[in-house]
């Protein structure tokens, strides 16, 4: 057996890069932003039958099966012209709300937190889960593991496998459940709201309570007033699973409020020269570059987004953390980009109280899950609200329903011209002439996109298993002054 | 021993895909209750996940380095990536990071994990096909997985 080395240095093809470029007063100058290209999932759908693409298009993405199996079942149901029972409906929200419960969980005590139970400056050893829990407490520790493990049996109980679902069909679900899983989702369900209740005070004990921290969210730095992406139930409240997507303007003035059919007359994509990444817009008010305001077309489809973009939240102690939130930052909407992380969290909540609301449904032991398909397909499109944003799936088959085109915008990309502005401005504000670039202050700067969570190339899973990005800061001749890597 | 072969991957993304693969080659030429076979897209904490509660746990991956030649097939223990933990931003779990989390929570955790990865050529193309040169090495890894077990 031949001994080898494992160069961590090795894993440059393929990850995203930021560049920062200084001008000669030491200022910065532009930055840049780029990120791998996986290749050919069009043409690889392509000649494939519809049904097959709750399958395949949860592949996509490492992070988020759940959020493609999904949008994928959704869009069959619109390519089918299926509506699904009453029961498949509460079956597949109970279970996606089940999947937030997971996905906000993890973001939350992974990414955000150390840099608040630790703070910005702690050394990165530190600076992580491992940390947070010695720090936080191994109670803590347990209650995350416990709520992550529980709520994946859920997401296995509904969706028939663990991670990657295969429930979804057009016109509704393949499996019922019965009344013993009910009642074992019913306390993991309420078990969630306990987790998300607690979630909340551990936000507010760490980072409300600490001036230096409320003061950095509330900070420019970390501000962009741009449109707001969310989906909408009938009452303009938060819904992750269905409704209509609703975009409300820089002052919270709604903007649009569309069908999924109607998105392609709502959104377009603005490409640079210098980045494979495709920007999408608002096409109403057209691509003005990466500014702030009325007049761009920039939105944001974030957590915070979602809250704005709404009335207010459809269960009452989500409610009432929304309400205490806007009050916190001043009114709504709110466009501090770390209070995505509160926002997340109320979310959290919402999702786990949504949990209970469906389980004691009735209906949802029923057994009629499915509404069989007559029609000849043709075109369709789903949409349900992922957790790093809007996600949208649009498929035209032929009559057999086998896939002639496919369209996807993920939800991460609807945030790539804010992301983009938010490192951008970051960097502006924190590298300044004569003032060293301290490991601490290029965490601030990686604090202003770790709110987005961006899945780049994330469809990947590749030894060492994270998610790879490197910035590097050059001088005005082109230097490299400065790299921050993470998992390369 | 209550063992776990875990493949991971993904399976339309070209290479990526080949730890699944061998698992499932290595799934079809075993016939042993106390052998788990299993695949999973999943990484960090939903990998601890998958492993607790085993006594012995094989990965199967596909990595890339720096010099290595597609197909090149490496045998691992999960110390061998500690370096991952120092050298990464804290904000993904790695699979040292997950395993620490779990020893810190008492969860029952393998006592040995090994792990297997073939260098992949391709990592970025939609396919479910391997490129040429992985696909040679997958019966050579298949074998080494299941003299792994056996032994």
């Amino acid at each position: 057996m031949k001994k080898i080395m494992i160069d961590p240095v090795t894993r440059l093809e393929g990850h995203g890069k930021i560049a920062i470029f200084l001008n000669n007063d030491g200022g910065v100058a532009n930055v840049y932003f780029q990120v791998p290209e996986l290749r050919g999932f069009e043409k690889f759908s392509e000649g494939r039958p519809a049904e097959d693409m709750p399958q395949i298009t949860q592949r996509i993405c490492g992070v988020c099966p759940e959020a493609h199996h999904m949008a994928s079942t959704k869009a069959l149901d619109d390519l089918f012209h299926v509506e699904p029972t009453s029961t498949a409906r509460k079956l597949r929200e109970l279970f996606y709300s089940s999947f937030y419960v997971t996905d906000h969980t993890t973001h939350f005590y992974i990414l955000a937190a150390p840099d608040f139970v630790m703070g910005p400056d702690a050394p990165p050893a530190e600076r992580n889960i491992l940390g947070v829990i010695a720090k936080v407490g191994l109670e803590l520790g347990g209650a995350v593991i416990k709520t992550r493990h529980e709520n994946h049996w859920v997401i296995q109980t509904i969706g028939g496998r663990p991670i990657h679902p295969c429930f979804g069909l057009p016109g509704g679900v393949s499996k019922a459940i019965n009344e013993e899983e009910r009642v074992k989702i019913g306390e993991i369900a309420k078990q969630s709201v306990e987790f998300g209740k607690l979630s909340l005070k551990v936000f507010d004990d760490v980072v409300l309570k600490n001036k230096d921290y409320l003061d950095m969210v509330l900070s420019d730095t970390f501000t962009h007033r741009t449109y707001s992406m969310g989906m909408v139930d009938e009452n303009n409240k938060v819904n992750f699973y269905d409704g209509k997507v609703r975009v409300v303007d820089p002052e919270g003035k709604e903007f649009i409020k569309y069908a999924p059919q109607d998105y392609v007359k709502h959104l377009a994509e603005h490409v640079e020269p210098w980045t494979y990444l495709k920007f999408p817009y608002l096409k109403k008010i057209g691509w003005k570059g990466f500014v702030d305001g009325k007049d761009s077309g920039v939105y944001r489809a974030t957590p915070l987004s979602r809250l704005n973009a709404a009335d207010g939240m459809a269960t009452p102690l989500a409610q009432e953390e929304y309400e205490k939130m806007y009050s916190t930052l001043g009114g709504k909407p709110a466009h501090y980009t770390l209070a995505t992380h509160w926002a997340r969290l109320v979310e959290l909540l919402y999702a786990a109280e949504r949990m209970v609301e469906l389980v004691q449904d009735p209906e949802i032991t029923s057994t009629d899950i499915r509404n069989i398909p007559t029609a000849t397909p043709d075109e369709g499109v789903g949409i349900v609200e992922a957790p790093r944003g809007t996600l949208t799936h649009h498929y035209i088959t032929d009559e057999r329903g086998i896939i002639k085109k496919c369209n996807l915008i993920v939800g991460t990309t609807n945030n790539y011209a804010a992301f983009y502005m938010s490192v951008k401005k970051a960097a502006e504000d924190l590298i300044k002439p004569g003032k060293e670039i301290t490991e601490g202050l290029l965490n601030r700067i990686e604090m202003a996109w770790r709110p987005y969570d961006l899945c780049l190339a994330c469809a990947t899973h590749s030894l060492p298993g994270q998610l790879p990005l490197e910035v590097t800061i050059y001088d005005a001749q082109g230097n490299e002054l400065k790299k921050l890597s993470q998992g390369i | 021993m209550k063992t776990l072969v875990l493949g991971l991957g993904n399976p339309i993304l070209s290479d990526d895909g080949a730890g699944i693969r061998i698992a499932q080659e290595v799934g079809k030429q075993l016939n042993d209750p106390q052998i788990t076979v299993s695949e999973t897209s999943a990484a960090g904490l939903s990998l601890l996940d998958s492993i607790v509660g085993y006594d012995k746990v094989i990965i199967i991956d596909a990595i890339q380095t720096k010099k290595g030649q597609a197909g090149q097939i490496y045998r691992m223990k999960s110390e061998d990536f500690s370096f991952a933990k120092h050298f990464s931003s804290p904000h993904q779990t790695n699979l040292v990071t997950a395993l620490e989390l779990g020893k810190m929570l008492h969860l029952v955790m393998p006592q040995k994990i090994t792990i297997f990865a073939v260098e992949a050529k391709d990592i970025a193309s939609f396919s479910e096909k391997c490129t040429p040169e992985v696909e040679r090495a997958i019966p050579e890894a298949v074998k080494m997985v299941i003299e792994e077990l056996v032994g």
